[in-house]
């Protein structure tokens, strides 16, 4: 049996802060991994109201179980209608859809984010991962993006080695250059803090950290040099049992 | 060398290091596609067969194959097993997601990859891939979001050369598929990229349905994810169904996800057709097949072989595969499960005991 009141473990810290970020009554596009138990976290405790949407088609199930795969019947429990595929994305692109969560393997200091393979070499990868699915379909088309993964200096490059998804691209204007929709990753959550992207400069901000993370803990684990905000970064809010 | 019919993408082409861009065409050609729907069977006769038989006649070497419904959700795995078994070859896959090229890579089928997305989410990725682009037993001839595959083949749907989209711009992905191409709007006076994605036809897709009559006219229950468009577009299709019901039923009581009749070729009755998959309405997954599949058989090539040695070519049909599983005994257990996941039974526990490689939970339940 698990204990209930045990200490949450660093996924399930991860789960809660993303949970954190989302508002009641919006509708929600859930990437899988951590970001499906984020989504359904914040429907069973302060959102109960969100509306949410899987690419498998899914969505506005009934409150049910935790989906094994965002093909599982749970993203589509007795929902009043299950879109294809290309209708899900298409309604982020018109505008139905508030936020997105997606996970990640690379992020670099715009957002960027890499899913597709590590190395420099693009035919001869250190490792192959699973390439897109969604997540640049989300990336391109939600006006607000959160991403959600772990923090290491190899996994927080300066440059991503293949650029899955669209973030801030080189920063400034030049998502929007690109031709892009929606505002791009507003924040990127790891289990040491939680990070925004400079107003102007498009590069990503130190928000606020886990308790006992500093400043230069967390730009050590970061392969790029982070922005400070001005004044005292506050502690990320934990969940307590 | 063969000319290719086709403006690809350069730069794509180049980083992609295709010699031959002729490989490429089947995908986008849709004059041959048009020409095979013409020649198909337009009266409505019973198509049934068997899928040996089916496959035997409408899978041939060098096709493009779809990976239809969704990974491991009412994809047609006993189906691909059967080509498996038929040693097709030269195979390209495509699909959003195109996770089941990694059972055709093992004995070498699929040769080259349009890839989409390949992985078993938080399962793992897909080791079989890595180890065989690294070989270089596979070549990726496109890289796509699933977003970009679904409109591909929505535009064929929709009986279009192909969509304006806003999806993969300014991303790599766009550098790595020789059939995008970055436009500016037509209609806008200020700067405005779009990227073109064109229809795209598959030779052979495969189907698997909840209930399919003898001509083809097959009942999907759940997410049709792409398959509607996906058979509207392929060249060829088997349609596999977990029964099949008299013409009236569908008439009368399936209005809604219906693939129609005259896109078929085959109908092949295949009940437990999606296993190890799961069917919605039918049957939950074998949970732990897959943590097996992905965790003991992506520890090593060898791993990988015995495990599909033991699951595809050891067993004749989907029959011996049940009976691999648990036999009656797991398929009611499954099948309640499923029915408990749609909120269609009291909810039960859904917990499992995982299979991880320190602990071989059995995959029975």
């Amino acid at each position: 049996m698990q204990d209930l009141n045990a200490p949450a473990n660093p996924l399930e810290t991860l789960a809660y802060i993303i949970a954190q970020q989302i508002s009641d009554h919006s509708v929600v596009y859930i990437g899988t991994g951590i970001p499906m138990v984020a989504g359904i976290l914040a429907k069973k405790t302060h959102a109960p109201n969100i509306t949410l949407v899987y690419e498998s088609g899914g969505q506005d199930p009934i409150e049910g179980d935790m989906p094994w795969s965002v093909g599982c019947p749970m993203t589509w429990r007795k929902s009043p209608t299950i879109m294809e595929m290309s209708y899900s994305f298409a309604q982020c692109y018109n505008g139905y859809v508030d936020i997105g969560f997606l996970g990640f393997a690379q992020v670099d200091m715009y957002g960027n984010v890499n899913t597709h393979m590590i190395g420099k070499d693009y035919h001869h990868p250190k490792v192959r991962l699973t390439g897109s699915g969604g997540n640049n379909d989300l990336s391109s088309l939600t006006e607000k993006m959160v991403l959600v993964g772990l923090q290491t200096p190899d996994k927080f490059p300066e440059k991503v080695d293949f650029i899955t998804s669209v973030g801030h691209l080189t920063g400034g204007n030049s998502r929007q250059e690109a031709g892009l929709i929606g505002n791009g990753p507003a924040a990127v959550i790891s289990p040491w803090g939680v990070y925004d992207f400079h107003p102007v400069s498009k590069r990503m901000r130190v928000k606020t950290l886990t308790p006992g993370v500093t400043f230069e803990l967390a730009q050590q684990l970061t392969g790029f040099e982070l922005v400070k905000p001005e004044g005292d970064i506050p502690e990320t809010k934990l969940v307590t049992p | 060398m063969e000319m290719a019919k086709y403006l690809y993408n350069e730069e794509a082409v180049a980083n992609l290091r295709i010699s031959d861009t002729s490989v490429l065409d089947r995908l986008v050609d849709f004059e041959s596609a048009r020409a095979a729907h013409l020649k198909k069977e337009h009266a409505k006769k019973d198509k049934r067969m068997t899928i040996g038989e089916a496959v035997d006649a409408f899978v041939k070497d060098g096709d493009v194959i779809t990976d239809g419904g969704f990974s491991y959700v009412r994809t047609p795995h006993q189906a691909f097993y059967e080509v498996i078994r038929q040693g097709k070859k030269n195979l390209q896959m495509i699909g959003a997601p195109n996770t089941n090229q990694s059972f055709f890579i093992t004995y070498g089928l699929v040769t080259h990859s349009h890839s989409s997305y390949t992985g078993a989410e938080m399962r793992g990725i897909d080791k079989v891939y890595d180890r065989a682009l690294k070989a270089g037993q596979i070549q990726i001839l496109s890289e796509w979001s699933h977003g970009g595959v679904a409109q591909a083949f929505k535009a064929a749907q929709l009986g279009v050369a192909g969509v304006f989209s806003k999806q993969m711009l300014g991303s790599d992905i766009v550098r790595y598929n020789p059939y995008l191409k970055v436009v500016q709007n037509p209609l806008k006076g200020v700067h405005d990229p779009v990227v073109f994605v064109p229809a795209i036809y598959p030779d052979i897709s495969i189907i698997h349905c909840h209930m399919a009559d003898k001509y083809g006219n097959a009942y999907i229950y759940g997410p049709a994810v792409n398959d509607l468009a996906v058979a509207a577009a392929a060249r060829k299709l088997i349609i596999t169904a977990e029964e099949i019901v008299p013409e009236n039923d569908i008439r009368y009581n399936r209005q809604g996800q219906i693939i129609p009749f005259f896109y078929a070729d085959a109908v092949v009755e295949m009940p437990f057709g999606a296993l190890p998959g799961s069917m919605p309405g039918c049957y939950y997954w074998p949970r732990q097949w897959w943590e097996k599949c992905m965790r003991f058989g992506g520890a090593s090539a060898e791993n990988n072989k015995a495990f599909c040695d033991e699951w595809i070519m050891g067993v004749k049909n989907q029959f011996e595969f049940v009976d691999k599983l648990g036999g009656a005994k797991w398929i009611a257990e499954a099948r309640r499960q499923t029915k408990a996941a749609e909120g269609d039974n009291e909810d039960i526990d859904f917990s499992y005991e995982e299979y991880t490689l320190k602990h071989d939970s059995g995959i029975y339940y």
